[in-house]
């Protein structure tokens, strides 16, 4: 005999797991964020900042548009880790070497930064993973060359579970397929006619934001 | 009877109160006894005992087999270190524990005596042991066959006083210098002036006696086991893929784990040997960034390194084999490590390191570190063992964060760098520095700005006034 099925109230929907709430977001992120430098960019990502817990890909036109300056605050937010015990940091496949003097200039504590060299863009990934899920890691910056959806997901997976920052920096063609990250940012050359010579920065996708380009010069 | 007399009265002359207990299950009474018996009747506090420092126990070995094979040494140590950390050899065929620590385990002296005694029935047929304050006495009473157990320094002298001299195994010739005076027993020696046994034998005797005495110590070098692990398997049919290699592991890491933590070490190398038909075996070797006896860890790094691993032939068996022991630190012991699993990022760092470095290759993960240089290239360096305090104070002039590996040829000079849209902002910083080893650099740096927005960091050489694009500011 057919029984027709109750129809369930609001509040049992929004108690579904798999309902996101994207007002709720917005308004009171769950974990802490950590600051862009930019108040323009801040204003721009739910709660101010880059989320803790996640993933965050960067898609970059070409190396040396300040892609790392805008993660400076929150790696040393990061470093300044609780009960005296400073976390990991860890840099994946990164397209030069990692300038010593310059990081330790900027505030970073050597001591507590890894730098690997995979073989692969496979074993990059699984590295970012290990990294991820061993704990002792605050922050991993992963630069790639491939793409590879299925592996993005578990990034993201054992970000949010590490409770870990991830950063993927990716070339810039790779913006119109599709990603898990929460964040995906664009950082673009600037017009050769614009007189600053400024790089483009614009929000390809924020979950629980609004996408859309980023004025850079009048916001440091 | 007339000898008894004699011991009776030396004992009364060094042994002033307590008792020298004899064991329960000694076999022939020792002279000594007669003055215990005297006295035994009451029994003196147990706070008016002085507490010994030391217990020595001493075993001799009369009827091994194969005593000068240091293989028979090693398990006969092992097995005395159940019972003690000290563990001394003495050569030719005694063995020495310090047990004053295990006593209270044990409940009694004796208790542990007996203990001990039974643990030597596997190994030898005639042993032959005693307990005392100090090795010395302990040793030469063990050679006289007397198993009794001194717990109070005050009794030693009384106790070793009916010893034959031939226990002390001095050389020959002292021991007929002292038969030819009419000197038999410790006992005796014991009354002679100081001096003269100095003068006639050697100072080294006195210093024997004063060591088995407790007037002196009597240091002791402790055994130290060294050993490895290694157990081999052999398949019934050849294997040829890498996983079932793994699975086949796991016993062997058990087995590896459980002997580590029964010696309280752990290891930081292990080898795994494959034995093929035909070829040459094939060696793996991990290393493993602290040291670990940890079952899981253990299996983590092997397992990585053999997924790395492409097999040149069917494996018919194979070897694991620890590196060095090595005594693990107290962080390692703790019970309660894995409960604070997540609070604890000073354990899981390392765990990250050997990881990534048994699939990835050890020079693919390293850390870096400044060096105070003037040149750029140079003041860097990676550093294999991350997080293990370098600090260096750098200048303030501006660095960029990427460095190039070699400086990139831009211009030929000034006009062709400008029609390259390249707007120098900041510099320069002229750094000339170097003529001493060969590498001499003579540059003018710059900050400069491309019309796209991104950050160089170039130099003009200045002998030859061409420009050289070094860094990127990220």
């Amino acid at each position: 005999m057919w029984m027709p099925r109750e129809t369930p109230s609001l509040a049992e929907i929004l108690a579904d797991a798999r309902v996101w709430k994207l007002k709720d977001a917005s308004a009171t992120p769950s974990r802490p964020v950590w600051s862009t430098g930019l108040r323009a960019l801040d204003a721009r990502l739910p709660g101010g900042g880059w989320p803790t817990a996640s993933l965050v890909e960067v898609l970059l036109e070409t190396t040396g548009l300040g892609e790392i300056q805008l993660f400076l605050p929150a790696l040393l937010a990061c470093q300044q880790g609780a009960d005296g015990e400073i976390p990991w940091m860890v840099w994946i496949a990164p397209p030069y070497e990692p300038y010593a003097p310059a990081l330790v200039q900027q505030g970073i504590d050597l001591n507590r930064l890894l730098v690997v060299r995979p073989a692969s863009a496979t074993e990059a990934l699984w590295a970012a993973e290990q990294a991820l899920n061993s704990g002792a890691c605050a922050a991993v910056m992963l630069w790639l060359q491939g793409s590879d959806e299925r592996w993005l997901r578990r990034l993201k997976l054992a970000a949010e579970a590490g409770g870990a920052l991830c950063v993927l920096f990716r070339p810039d063609r790779h913006r119109f397929e599709s990603s898990p990250a929460s964040v995906r940012l664009l950082l673009g050359r600037g017009e050769r006619a614009h007189a600053a010579g400024e790089p483009t920065l614009e929000l390809v996708k924020v979950q629980g934001g609004r996408p859309g380009p980023v004025e850079f010069s009048d916001s440091r | 009877m007339k000898a008894r007399a004699a011991d009776l009265k030396t004992a009364d002359l060094f042994a002033d109160q307590g008792n020298v207990a004899p064991l329960p299950s000694a076999v022939k009474t020792p002279p000594l006894t007669a003055a215990v018996s005297l006295r035994g009747s009451a029994p003196p506090l147990p706070t008016e005992r002085p507490r010994p420092k030391q217990l020595w126990y001493a075993v001799v070995f009369s009827d091994l087999p194969d005593l000068d094979a240091s293989a028979m040494w090693q398990r006969l140590c092992l097995c005395a270190s159940r019972f003690t950390p000290l563990v001394s050899i003495e050569m030719p065929n005694a063995l020495l524990l310090e047990i004053k620590g295990s006593v209270h385990l044990f409940g009694s002296v004796e208790a542990l005596h007996a203990a001990i005694d039974a643990a030597w029935r596997p190994h030898a047929r005639k042993a032959q042991s005693a307990t005392a304050p100090t090795p010395l006495a302990a040793l030469w009473l063990a050679r006289a066959g007397q198993r009794v157990c001194i717990e109070d320094p005050h009794l030693l002298a009384g106790g070793l006083a009916g010893l034959p001299l031939a226990c002390t195994c001095w050389n020959l010739e002292w021991l007929q210098t002292l038969r030819s005076m009419g000197v038999t027993r410790v006992g005796e020696l014991l009354r002679l002036p100081r001096a003269g046994v100095a003068r006639r034998l050697s100072p080294g005797a006195v210093r024997d006696l004063d060591m088995a005495l407790a007037r002196q110590p009597a240091p002791r070098r402790a055994f130290i086991p060294r050993e490895r692990f290694r157990q081999s398997l052999d398949f019934e049919t050849e294997v040829e893929t890498v996983v079932y290699l793994q699975k086949a592991l796991e016993p062997l890491i058990e087995h590896c784990a459980r002997f580590l933590l029964r010696r309280q070490a752990g290891v930081q190398v292990l080898e795994l040997r494959l034995r093929h038909r035909l070829i040459a075996m094939t060696r793996v070797r991990v290393g493993l960034a602290g040291i670990t006896s940890d079952p899981r860890r253990l299996q983590d790094v092997l397992t990585q390194r053999l997924t790395r691993l492409e097999l040149p032939a069917a494996v018919r068996g194979m070897e694991l084999r620890s590196g060095t022991l090595l005594p693990l630190s107290s962080d390692s012991l703790d019970a309660f490590a894995g409960a604070r699993r997540n609070g604890r990022l000073g354990d899981m760092a390392p765990q990250l390191v050997e990881r990534l470095r048994a699939r990835l290759g050890s020079k693919a993960v390293y850390g870096i570190a400044p060096i105070p240089e003037h040149r750029p290239e140079c003041a860097w360096q990676r550093v294999h063992e991350p997080g293990r305090g370098y600090n260096v104070q750098v200048g303030d002039m501006p660095r960029p964060v990427w460095l190039l590996e070699a400086p990139l040829l831009l211009a030929a000079d000034a006009e062709q760098l400008s029609h390259q849209g390249l707007i120098l902002a900041q510099g320069p910083e002229r750094i000339e520095s170097g003529w001493w080893d060969g590498l001499d650099v003579m540059r003018d740096y710059y900050r400069a700005r491309d019309p796209h927005g991104a950050q160089w960091w170039v130099f003009q050489e200045r002998r030859t006034r061409s420009w050289y694009l070094h860094g990127v500011f990220a």
